[in-house]
């Protein structure tokens, strides 16, 4: 792992020196080609694969004070969108050196903070133009998901999957090439360009299964076919409201004189948009995302309501050994088991479980939280002391005694299970599953009418669920193969798992963790009905505003950055006139620095000079052209091939267009400055509890006692 | 075996103000509480140095917490101050810094202290006359018709605490969430005696602060699965509520010493959720159709509920029980004998709220003055620092009810103040003195000590080395960089005084803060203008400036007062 380790020099600000040192570690974690890294612990020879910044950030021992609130900083942003890590780590680490640099041209910290964060706000609000509205993307669904009539969803279907993630930059350039050429068989008439005969098979099927599908779904609602029957037809569709175009030799062509209207109304276009490199797992998060919406909407009962992704039933399930094209989405709740009850289970398969659902663990000594035990109560029988195990004995038979009152064949535990009583069902061919996590619980529970309980001896008739499927996962590949993986699912159970497998083991958590930021994006996208057109063009646009605001500011002197207040004091309203162009260019830096990061891991650019020639040459255009942000808009497609992928534009008008979350993204910077701007703002630090003694001599050095 | 270990004598110390090292630490403390004063001071990381939370602040109160002095000089500082943050919430840097000058300032001239402590008394006295006498010019009536004072006196809070990392859009939208808050908590009749409400602050953290809101009624945080149980209510009228602050859980934790031994066909926890259960069914026979409980409710007890058609709430959580109590009308149920129904109480609705991430039971209440501030903040350290400068300001802006001034704000009042005494003190002397019994010129060290104190306060509002004036008409507090410090130039660079209420453009003349001026009058009549047009003007609790400057001048003379030091070393 490669760690640049400034000099901390005492008389310059340490803190903002340490968070850019700090931030260095990250770097190759951005942009769509990801290197990832080994953490090795010096003591004891563990280590640890980690392919993400928050992972990175776990792995590491940040125990100072500005380590500690930059960590904060990175959660906060995980927990709250699990995307945009990286960007904010990089970003605090590109604008802490602009910081320090603005620092060393004697510029006041006060105005320093002014400026700065008057400037992003102006950034953000001008990154609004490019916005790109997603409007109806489930309008386009339902003819495809007729493929998916199975309750598993084969993604090898799509041929990119095989593309091991975290490969290098050829492999990277084939996978577009395989989104293009997927993107096109999407759009021309079906079959036709359809390269593998995986690939035509589903497609044929639409075909046939296009017109009784629309009559269908009539019978349902009139809401997803408001339009005529030939909307269905994504050829007929998409010409109607993009400006692609498709010639009889099957081959697009882009109009360049249609107005440009950005827009957004595949879901298949906006995954491929968001998946940022990660082809397998985006497409495993698109199927996700279809799998559910065809669990809600095809409900008669909730076809009228909008459908929201609603990420909260959706489960991971980890089978490391496998290969990777075994990873599926699946409706119901995989689950591996031990296996004695796999027997159980193939003797059971084929009829409806009863199931109730225990919310604590299912033990004698279990007592809901709250409850506290009393230490000194001992129980006696007739023959004097009551062993331990004849009250666990008495106990399992009166759970026993209410599940055949009930005639309960199926208990999910969302706690721990006790090993007596899973024997004692299996002997009564009975199903107990443990470490149920209690989002499966609930999903159970509004699918089968059960009631949660705390206890069995809680358990009547209203409690009971009825319908609950049990059979075994197969995988997408039918193998036959001694597997310990059940799938259990009910009717109409709004409830996805996705199977994520990988070959090796120390590479699954990453899977995992790539799999939920390709759904979170995909989440956020959705629920904001937005994406920023992304590819770098955002920061690009930024860059060139900046460059604006800045000459702006130096011609037209005091105030003239319209909507700027000049601030209260008198200080600083003549201060920031003299600073605000050194301020600006020093925050553009940041971003500038963020792109030939991009273009130097992506391996477009070999050396960070010319990457930054590349980009000095577009800001200067866009910035000449008055209009930074039509100028992005037109040449979108040379941009973001000079930014990821250069050599293989000979068409430009293929190049898909990549996309990025709006508010996951705008909140990365604000955190990033934020951080930033409370490290310089901060001049001492205060070490409560210190004794004297605990420190050397070298550490005293600048330290007062009070 | 015992020992007996010798006493060790006691310590004392004479003088402890003349030692070295009780000027150094004292002025150690006054910089690092200096540094943090005004809306660009610095802010200062509080941790343990093992790796706990990070505290970043620049506030009195949160600073003074963390902060473990030694020497009994300065507990006795940092301890007034922090009585002073307890009962008024703002100002506590400002009396902080005050009474770190007067202590340098006294010690300087070399005054005995007697002497100085009745001079500073006197002086103390002119100010507070001054300060709440119909002339002063630096006091502006809140004018209960507008919001405009309320608002430049909550924004003037907020941008004085740059850790909370707002942005001026953020910045209105917390002023206008404060205010409102505040309204709610007024009660709608004004009875003789007028008892205001309580804001309740919710942690949202992780969202971004424009997300904030205020709801009138409480908020219980609960989790998603406990919400989707919650039916909607079928009844259209208001609705029973029973709350209980004890545990409902079922467990016998009190059974007493000694061993208790059971025969094992009886189930000492069947026999509670027995009574349990004949609880549940006193509520349903009278009509209960809400359960508060501050603990735990036993599952078996919450099913029956449910069955009933009643809902259960468990784990509220000691700190909403006396708000809930306020809000329904209840009293807390502390045991599970028989319950007398005037206990019960009622409120409006409960509804789902989601939030963020977070879910909550939202309690509407029939007529309470309770509301919920739902506080969202980027990340944990803002958050904290935000939340403590919301309360400030509600507290402050609950101040002004019972004094309807603010007071200048931006160091306008300590200049102009400084200019007034030095005025009052120049024309008045002989009369001064002959009632006080000190000679002139002891008067006028003295005086000059007090009013530079005064000044240098406002001088730490600057951070950034730039040069302070005091214009020679209405005596308010001007900012220059630095460089720009040539007489010429002045109408130009200083565009407004630091309250905000005159500008450079009237015919001022500056003179440099730091350099002697010539006493004058500073102006005593406030323009008409001042309580309505200037929307941005930068003001100050007036309550609790007046009272930071008392216990600044008080702990001062205490300090002064000091002789002994006597140190028990056991």
């Amino acid at each position: 792992m490669e760690m640049d380790y400034r000099v901390l020099n005492r008389r310059r600000h340490v803190g903002l020196q340490q968070l850019s040192s700090f931030a260095q570690t990250g770097r190759s974690f951005l942009g769509p080609v990801k290197a990832t890294k080994f953490i090795t612990d010096a003591e004891c020879h563990e280590s640890v694969l980690v392919g993400s910044t928050v992972r990175l950030l776990e792995g590491l021992d940040l125990t100072c004070a500005v380590g500690h609130l930059l960590n904060e900083a990175v959660q906060a942003q995980n927990v709250t969108y699990k995307t945009g890590a990286s960007t904010l780590l990089f970003l605090v680490g590109a604008w802490s050196r602009a910081v320090e640099d603005c620092l060393h041209l004697g510029v006041p910290t006060t105005v320093i903070v002014s400026v700065m964060s008057e400037g992003l706000n102006s950034c953000i609000e001008a990154v609004v133009s490019l916005q790109v509205p997603i409007h109806n993307v489930f309008d386009h669904i339902d003819n495809t998901s007729t493929v998916y009539k199975l309750e598993t969803v084969d993604v090898s279907l799509c041929p990119f999957l095989q593309v091991p993630s975290g490969s290098g930059l050829l492999e990277e350039k084939h996978d577009f090439k395989d989104a293009t050429s997927q993107l096109l068989s999407t759009y021309s008439l079906s079959g036709r360009r359809a390269k593998s005969p995986e690939f035509f098979k589903p497609q044929a099927k639409v075909e046939t299964e296009n017109t009784s599908q629309a009559l269908k779904n009539n019978l349902y609602t009139d809401s997803f076919c408001r339009k005529s029957a030939l909307t269905h037809s994504r050829h007929f569709n998409r010409t109607e409201n993009s400006h692609w175009i498709s010639r009889p030799d099957g081959f697009l062509e882009h109009l360049r004189s249609t107005p440009k209207v950005l827009r957004c109304n595949d879901l298949g276009e906006l995954a491929v948009g968001l998946s940022h490199g990660d082809h397998s797992s985006m497409t495993l998060a698109k199927a996700a995302v279809r799998l559910q919406w065809q669990a809600v909407c095809l409900q008669p009962a909730n076809c009228m309501a909008p459908f929201m992704f609603d990420i909260s039933r959706l489960l991971t399930c980890c089978l490391p050994g496998l290969p990777e094209t075994f990873s599926c989405v699946c409706l119901g709740y995989v689950t591996s088991v031990t296996m004695p009850s796999i027997t159980l289970i193939k003797e059971l398969q084929d009829q409806p479980f009863r199931v109730i659902l225990i919310e604590g663990d299912l033990t004698e000594s279990y007592r809901h939280l709250g409850f506290n035990k009393s230490v000194n109560i001992r129980t006696k029988s007739d023959s004097g002391q009551l062993s331990e195990d004849s009250t666990e004995e008495l106990w399992t038979n009166r759970v026993l005694e209410v599940l055949i009152q009930f005639n309960v064949n199926l208990i999910l535990v969302q706690g721990s299970v006790s090993e007596h009583l899973t024997e004692k069902c299996m002997h009564s061919k009975r199903l107990v599953i443990g470490s149920v996590n209690g989002r499966v619980l609930q999903a159970f529970a509004e699918a089968t009418r059960a009631v949660p309980v705390a206890y069995v001896t809680q358990v009547n008739e209203d409690c009971v669920g009825n319908g609950v499927s049990v059979t075994f996962w197969t995988g997408p590949h039918d193998i036959n193969r001694s597997n310990r993986e059940i799938l259990l699912t009910a009717e109409g159970i709004n409830l996805i798992t996705a199977v994520l497998t990988s070959p090796a083991s120390a590479q699954m958590e990453m899977k995992e963790d790539r799999f939920w930021s390709c759904v979170n994006r995909l989440c956020h996208a959705l629920k904001e009905e937005k994406v920023f057109l992304g590819g770098g063009a955002v920061e690009f646009l930024c860059l060139s505003h900046l460059q604006i605001l800045a000459e702006q500011s130096l011609n037209k002197g005091n105030h003239a950055c319209l909507g700027w207040l000049p601030d209260s004091s008198s200080w600083m309203a003549s201060s920031l006139s003299v600073y605000r162009p050194t301020v600006l260019k020093c925050l553009a830096g940041g971003w500038h620095e963020f792109l030939s990061a991009i273009m130097c891991n992506t391996a477009t650019y070999p050396s960070a000079v010319e990457a930054s020639t590349f980009i000095q040459h577009h800001v200067q255009s866009a910035a000449d052209s008055g209009s930074p942000s039509s100028y992005i808009l037109s040449e979108y497609s040379e941009l973001s091939s000079g930014l990821f992928h250069s050599d293989i534009s000979n068409n430009l008008e293929l190049v898909p267009r990549v996309y990025d979350t709006v508010t996951p993204k705008i909140e990365a910077w604000r955190r990033a400055l934020d951080l930033v701007l409370l490290v310089l703002q901060t001049d001492s630090e205060i070490i409560t509890g210190l004794v004297h003694t605990q420190m050397n001599s070298q550490e005293l050095d600048g330290v007062l006692f009070l | 075996m015992s020992r007996l270990e010798a006493k060790k004598p006691s310590l004392c110390k004479t003088e402890p103000l003349t030692s070295e090292r009780v000027r150094s630490t004292l002025s150690v403390l006054k910089g690092i509480i200096a540094s943090c004063y005004g809306p660009s001071g610095r802010l200062k990381q509080l941790h343990n140095g093992l790796g706990g939370c990070v505290c970043t602040t620049s506030q009195s109160s949160a600073l003074l917490r963390n902060l473990s002095v030694t020497h009994p000089i300065l507990k006795v500082l940092t301890s007034s101050v922090q009585n002073h943050v307890c009962c008024f919430s703002d100002c506590g840097l400002f009396t902080a810094i005050l009474c770190c000058n007067l202590i340098e300032n006294i010690q300087r001239i070399g005054l005995t202290p007697t002497t100085a402590i009745k001079l500073n008394k006197y002086l103390l006295g002119l100010s507070i006359s001054y300060l709440k006498s119909e002339a002063c010019s630096c006091r502006i009536p809140v004018d209960f018709r507008s919001t405009h004072t309320f608002l430049n006196l909550v924004h003037s809070i907020l941008t004085s605490k740059p850790a909370c990392m707002l942005t001026r859009k953020e910045i209105d939208h917390i002023g206008a969430l404060i205010l409102k808050a505040f309204l709610l908590t007024i009660p709608e009749s004004a009875e003789e005696r007028m008892v205001l409400g309580k804001s309740i602050i919710v942690p949202l953290k992780g969202q971004q602060v424009t997300d904030s809101t205020v709801l009138p009624g409480l908020l219980i945080e609960a989790s998603e699965v406990q919400l989707r149980r919650l039916l909607p209510t079928q009844k259209s009228s208001t609705l029973r509520v029973a709350l209980f602050c004890a545990s409902l859980s079922g467990d016998f934790s009190n059974a007493g010493e000694g061993t208790l031994v059971v025969h094992y066909q009886v189930s000492l926890e069947n026999a509670v959720l027995e009574q349990l259960l004949n609880l549940g069914r006193q509520l349903v026979s009278d009509h209960v159709d809400l359960v508060l409980c501050q603990k735990v409710i036993h599952p078996s007890l919450k099913q029956f509920l449910s069955e009933h058609q009643i809902i259960a709430i468990d784990r509220v959580g000691v700190t909403l029980m006396e708000p809930l109590s306020k809000v329904t009308g209840a009293t807390p149920i502390g045991s599970l004998y028989p319950i007398v129904s005037t206990t019960y109480g009622s409120v409006k609705d409960v509804r789902s709220a989601r939030f963020g991430s977070k879910y909550f039971f939202h309690l509407l209440p029939n007529e309470a003055t309770i509301c919920s501030l739902l506080l969202c903040s980027r990340n944990d350290t803002a958050w904290e620092e935000l939340k403590l400068t919301c309360q400030t300001a509600m507290h402050v802006l609950q101040l002004t009810i019972k004094e309807p001034w603010v007071l200048l704000g931006g160091g306008c009042v300590e200049t102009h103040l400084a200019a007034y005494i030095r005025h009052k003190v120049h024309n008045e002397a002989e009369a001064i003195v002959r009632d006080d019994g000190c000679s002139q010129a002891e008067l006028h060290i003295a005086t000059e000590a007090f009013c530079s104190a005064l000044e240098s306060a406002a001088v730490s509002l600057e951070h950034d080395g730039g040069e302070i004036l005091i214009d020679m008409k209405y005596g308010h507090f001007w900012s220059c960089p630095a460089d720009s410090a040539s007489v010429g130039n002045w109408p130009d660079t200083l565009s407004r005084c630091g309250c905000g209420l005159y500008n450079s453009q009237e015919e001022l003349s500056w003179s440099v803060l730091r350099s002697t001026y010539h006493p004058f009058a500073p102006q005593t009549c406030l323009p008409q203008a001042a309580s309505g047009s200037v929307s941005n003007l930068t003001v100050d609790s007036f309550t609790a400036k007046l009272s930071g400057l008392q216990v600044a001048v008080e702990t001062a003379n205490l300090i002064l007062d000091l002789s002994y030091v006597i140190e028990d070393k056991n």
